[in-house]
C-alpha cells in the first residue's frame, strides 16, 4: 500500500473519531448542565479545555455562553478542531482514498457531511442541536459498523484502527484530566454534593457508564472511574485497551519492530500505576505525559510509514 | 402521442429524434419507454428527477470545473430520460469502432517506424511533422501487440439522415466511462421497473475488461503485474473517474510523487514496505507532463525517468506516449483510407465530411462558407476553440477567418450536422435536445467495446455543444435486445 494512502486512512480515522467524540461530548454536557444548579465550577468552558481550544475561542472575543461555545465547537470552520472541520477533513481524506475502501464507506462519510452542511441552521436552538448531534453520532457509528463488517483486516484496516485508537486514547486522557478538577481538594460544596452525577457524565461522555457498572459492581467513586478509564483491559475507550489495539495493529505492519518497544514500555507504565496513591495534581501531570507520549507515537508512525524514502 | 402534459409542445421535427418519428409517434424501439412515460404526470417525473439528484450527491458523483474562483466540484449533470439504441444497429457500430481503432493503431505504429503510408503517397509527410502530438522520442518504439492507443473514446453523432457518423477519435486520455457506469447505477434507482421490463445490456463489464487489457500489456503478464492508475491529482477535472477506475479494478491510484525510476530503469512506488515495482501504468496525464527529463522540464505531475523505463520495456504505459498523433482532426480525415490501406477492409462507420484547411482549394471553400460550417482546431479537446457557424456572431466569424488564414494546418471544417435529438426533462416537461454518444474501445491483446457509451446532451435549447465543461449533461444509454 502507498505511503500516501496509509497517511490518508490514518487521518480519516482520526478525524472521524474526533467528530464522534465532539458530538458525544456536547450532547452529554447539554444533559449534564440541565441537572446542575447555577454556580458550579463545571460548565461549557470545560469543553473548550477538553478540546484544547480555549485560547482559540478567547481570541475570537465572544462571550463564553452556551450558544457561542457550541457554535464554535460544532460549526465554526475557522476552528480547525470543530466538528464540521473534522468532518470536512475526514471527507477529503476518504475522497482521496476511494480505491482502498468499498463504495459505501465513502457514501457514509459523504452523506454525513452533506447532512451537516445542510442543517447548520438547526444548531441555533437546543432541540435542533440534539437532533443534529444524534444524526452525526449515528453516521459515525454506521461507518464504524460498516468497516467492521466489510473490510478485510489488511494494512488499510490497520492504519484506520491505529488512527482511531490514538485519537480515542487522547480524548480519554483529556476527559480524565477534566476529572482531576472534580477531585481537587478545594472543589466547591455544590461539586461535592453533585459528585455522583458528575462522574456519571464523565463516563457517559465516553459511552462507559454501563460497562463501568457491570465490571466492578461498584458505586460511582471518582478514583474508581478514573482507574477504569485508564487501565481497564476490556473497555474500548480505556487508554489501556486503545494501546493494546494500537500494538496489535502495528505488529501486523511491515518494519514495525522499532515501535513495539516504546509501546510496550507505555503499557507497563500504565499497569504499574496506582490511582489510590496519586494526588489530583500528580494525575494531571501523568495525563499530560501520556498526551506527549501519543504525540511521540504519532511521529514514529509518520516516520516509519508515511514519509519513508521520500527524499530519493 | 401528445396527450400527456409532459409531452405538450414536444417538437421532434428539427432533427432526427431518437424516440419520436416525423409523424409524432414513438419509434417501435421506444414504445415501451414512451408508454411508460405517459403514465407519469409532472409531479411523478419531477420526483424521479429529485431522486436522481439526491443519489448523485450521496454517491458523490462530481466533476471539477476550472473557474476564476478556483476549482469547484460540481454534481454530475444527468438527465433521467434514457437514450435507446437497437442491438442489431449496435453490433454494426461495435464492429465499426473495433475496425477503426485497429486501423488507427496500425497507423501510429507505422508513423513511428517504417512510415509506409507516407512512402506509398497516401498521406503527406508534413502532416506528421507538423502535428503537435507527434513525439520524436517515440520513433522506433513497438509497444506490445502494436497497440499504442489502448483506450479510445470515439464521438458518434446521428445526422438528419438517421446514419451514425464518427465525429472524432479521442486517443490521448479520454474520460467519461465512469459516468457511463454511474448513470446506469442512478437509473437502476430511478426507473427500476423499466429496466426490468426491457432487455437492456449491462455496462458493468468495463473495469474487468480494462484490467485484463492492462494486464496483457505487462512485460510479464502471468506474474500478477502491479497496475497503477496515474492521476494528476484531486484538482484534475476527471479525478473522480481516476479514483473510480482504480477502485473498480483493485489497482493503485498514484500521483507523480508516489513513483520513482531507479538506476535500473524500472518504475517503483513508495509503499509502507518500501519501494515496490510497477509493471503497468494507466496514465491519465498528457504526454508533455509525463516525464520532466524528456518533456516539460517543470512538470511536477509526472515522473522523472518514466520514458527511459518505458523505452527499456520495463513498464507499459497506456496509452503509449505519442499515440495522440492520430488524435488530430486533420489525420481524422484520412481514417477511411487508413482502414482500406492497413486492413484491406471497407470502413463500416462513415466519417463526417471534412475540409482540410491545409489544402488551398478546400481552404478557399471553407473561408467562403464559414457561416454554415463548424470549424475546429486540429488538436484541442473538450469543445474549446470551436466555431459553430450558424450560431456565431459576425465578429466571431471574422476572427476565425483570420485564425484560419494565419495557421491553416491547425483547422478543419465540417458541415453543421443536425445532431439527433432526444426527449430531455426541462423543468416539468420534455423537450428535444441534441445529443452525441461516446463509446469506449479497448485494444490490447484483444479488443472490447462498451455496451453503448456515454450519451452527452446539450442542455440549452438548440445548442450543439455537449461537453460537460460547457453546460452539457448526460443520459443513460440503453442497448436493447428486441428479439425474444
Amino acid at each position: 500500500m502507498l505511503s500516501r494512502s496509509a497517511e490518508r486512512l490514518y487521518w480519516l480515522a482520526r478525524y472521524l473519531e474526533r467528530t464522534e467524540n465532539t458530538a458525544r461530548l456536547i450532547k452529554v454536557t447539554m444533559n449534564l448542565i440541565y441537572d446542575l444548579p447555577y454556580g458550579t465550577e463545571v460548565g461549557w468552558h470545560n469543553l473548550l479545555t477538553i478540546c484544547g481550544v480555549e485560547t482559540a475561542f478567547n481570541d475570537c472575543g465572544k462571550s463564553p455562553n452556551e450558544q457561542n461555545i457550541t457554535h464554535f465547537l460544532v460549526a465554526d470552520q475557522n476552528n480547525s478542531n470543530s466538528l464540521l472541520s473534522s468532518l470536512a477533513f475526514a471527507r477529503e481524506n476518504i475522497r482521496t482514498s476511494r480505491e482502498l475502501m468499498p463504495d459505501e464507506a465513502w457514501e457514509q462519510v459523504n452523506e454525513m457531511y452533506l447532512y451537516a452542511i445542510n442543517n447548520l441552521d438547526n444548531l441555533s436552538n437546543r432541540r435542533g442541536r440534539v437532533v443534529f448531534l444524534q444524526e452525526i453520532l449515528r453516521g459515525c457509528q454506521r461507518f464504524t459498523g460498516f468497516i467492521a463488517g466489510a473490510m478485510s483486516r489488511n494494512d488499510s484496516h490497520r492504519f484506520i484502527c491505529v488512527g482511531r485508537n490514538i485519537e480515542r486514547a487522547d480524548m480519554t486522557t483529556r476527559i480524565m484530566d477534566f476529572g482531576t478538577v472534580l477531585l481537587a481538594e478545594n472543589r466547591s460544596l455544590i461539586a461535592r454534593e453533585y459528585e455522583g452525577i458528575l462522574w456519571l457524565n464523565v463516563l457517559k461522555s465516553l459511552n462507559a457508564s454501563l460497562m463501568f457498572r457491570k465490571q466492578g459492581r461498584q458505586g460511582m467513586q471518582g478514583k474508581d472511574v478514573l482507574s477504569f478509564l485508564l487501565g481497564n483491559p476490556d473497555f474500548p475507550s480505556s487508554v489501556n485497551y486503545c494501546l493494546q489495539e494500537i500494538a496489535y495493529c502495528i505488529a501486523g505492519l511491515p518494519n514495525s519492530t522499532a515501535l513495539l518497544e516504546p509501546l510496550n514500555a507505555l503499557d507497563q507504565a500504565l499497569l504499574a500505576f496506582k490511582m489510590d496513591e496519586t494526588t489530583p495534581l500528580q494525575l494531571h501531570e501523568i495525563l499530560d505525559g501520556l498526551q506527549t507520549d501519543f504525540n511521540t507515537l504519532h511521529s514514529h508512525i509518520a516516520q516509519t510509514w508515511f514519509f519513508n524514502n521520500l527524499t530519493e | 402521442m401528445a396527450t400527456s402534459t409532459i409531452w405538450a409542445n414536444y417538437q421532434a421535427d428539427k432533427a432526427y429524434d431518437e424516440m419520436i418519428n416525423s409523424q409524432g409517434n414513438a419509434r417501435s424501439l421506444c414504445s415501451t419507454l414512451a408508454q411508460y412515460l405517459q403514465t407519469l404526470n409532472t409531479d411523478a417525473l419531477k420526483g424521479r428527477r429529485s431522486a436522481a439528484e439526491a443519489a448523485i450527491l450521496e454517491m458523490g458523483i462530481t466533476f471539477t470545473v476550472y473557474s476564476e474562483k478556483g476549482n469547484i466540484d460540481r454534481a454530475w449533470p444527468f438527465d433521467i430520460i434514457p437514450r435507446l439504441i437497437e442491438f442489431q444497429e449496435w453490433k454494426k457500430i461495435e464492429a465499426g469502432l473495433t475496425q477503426r481503432l485497429k486501423a488507427l493503431n496500425c497507423f501510429i505504429n507505422d508513423v513511428y517506424n517504417e512510415q509506409l503510408i507516407i512512402k506509398d503517397g497516401l498521406l503527406p509527410a508534413d502532416l506528421i511533422e507538423s502535428s503537435s502530438n507527434f513525439r520524436r522520442e517515440c520513433i522506433g518504439m513497438r509497444p506490445k501487440f502494436g497497440s499504442w492507443a489502448n483506450i479510445c473514446g470515439s464521438d458518434l453523432v446521428r445526422a438528419g439522415d438517421g446514419e451514425m457518423y464518427v465525429l472524432e477519435d479521442n486517443l490521448r486520455v479520454p474520460s467519461g466511462v465512469s459516468y457511463m457506469m454511474e448513470n446506469r447505477a442512478i437509473t437502476k434507482r430511478v426507473f427500476p421497473e423499466l429496466l426490468q421490463n426491457l432487455n437492456v445490456m449491462p455496462v458493468d463489464a468495463y473495469p474487468a475488461q480494462l484490467f485484463e487489457m492492462l494486464t496483457s500489456l505487462a512485460p510479464n503478464p502471468d506474474n500478477h503485474p502491479q497496475i497503477a492508475v496515474l492521476t494528476p491529482g484531486i484538482y484534475n477535472s476527471a479525478y473522480f473517474e481516476h479514483a473510480f477506475l482504480a477502485q473498480r479494478m483493485g489497482a493503485t491510484l498514484v500521483e507523480g510523487n508516489d513513483l520513482v525510476v531507479k538506476e535500473d530503469d524500472c518504475v517503483y512506488m513508495r509503499t509502507i514496505k518500501g519501494l515496490e515495482k510497477v509493471d503497468v501504468i494507466y496514465r491519465r496525464i498528457d504526454d508533455l507532463f509525463l516525464d520532466p527529463e524528456v518533456f516539460h522540464k517543470d512538470s511536477v505531475l509526472g515522473v522523472k525517468g518514466l520514458m527511459r523505463a518505458w523505452k527499456a520495456g520495463n513498464v507499459a504505459l497506456a496509452n503509449a506516449p505519442g499515440a495522440g498523433v492520430a488524435d488530430d482532426k486533420v489525420i481524422y480525415a484520412y481514417v477511411p483510407q487508413m482502414i482500406k490501406y492497413y486492413l484491406n477492409e471497407e470502413p463500416i462507420l462513415p466519417n463526417v465530411p471534412t475540409y482540410l484547411c491545409s489544402d488551398p482549394e478546400q481552404l478557399a471553400y471553407v473561408l467562403a462558407h464559414l457561416p454554415e460550417l463548424v470549424v475546429k482546431p486540429a488538436n484541442e479537446s473538450g469543445g474549446y476553440g470551436m466555431l459553430v457557424g450558424p450560431h456565431a456572431s459576425k465578429k466571431d466569424i471574422q476572427q476565425f477567418h483570420k485564425l484560419i488564414q494565419d495557421n491553416p494546418r491547425n483547422y478543419i471544417a465540417q458541415p453543421t450536422l443536425a445532431l439527433s435529438t432526444c426527449p430531455t426533462l426541462c423543468d416539468d416537461h420534455l423537450e428535444a435536445r441534441h445529443i452525441d454518444l461516446r463509446p469506449f474501445i479497448l485494444q490490447g491483446e484483444h479488443s472490447f467495446v462498451t455496451a453503448g457509451g456515454l450519451t452527452r446532451v446539450a442542455l440549452r435549447a438548440g445548442s450543439l455543444i455537449v461537453n460537460s465543461s460547457q453546460g452539457g449533461g448526460s443520459k443513460d444509454t440503453w442497448i436493447i435486445h428486441t428479439e425474444q
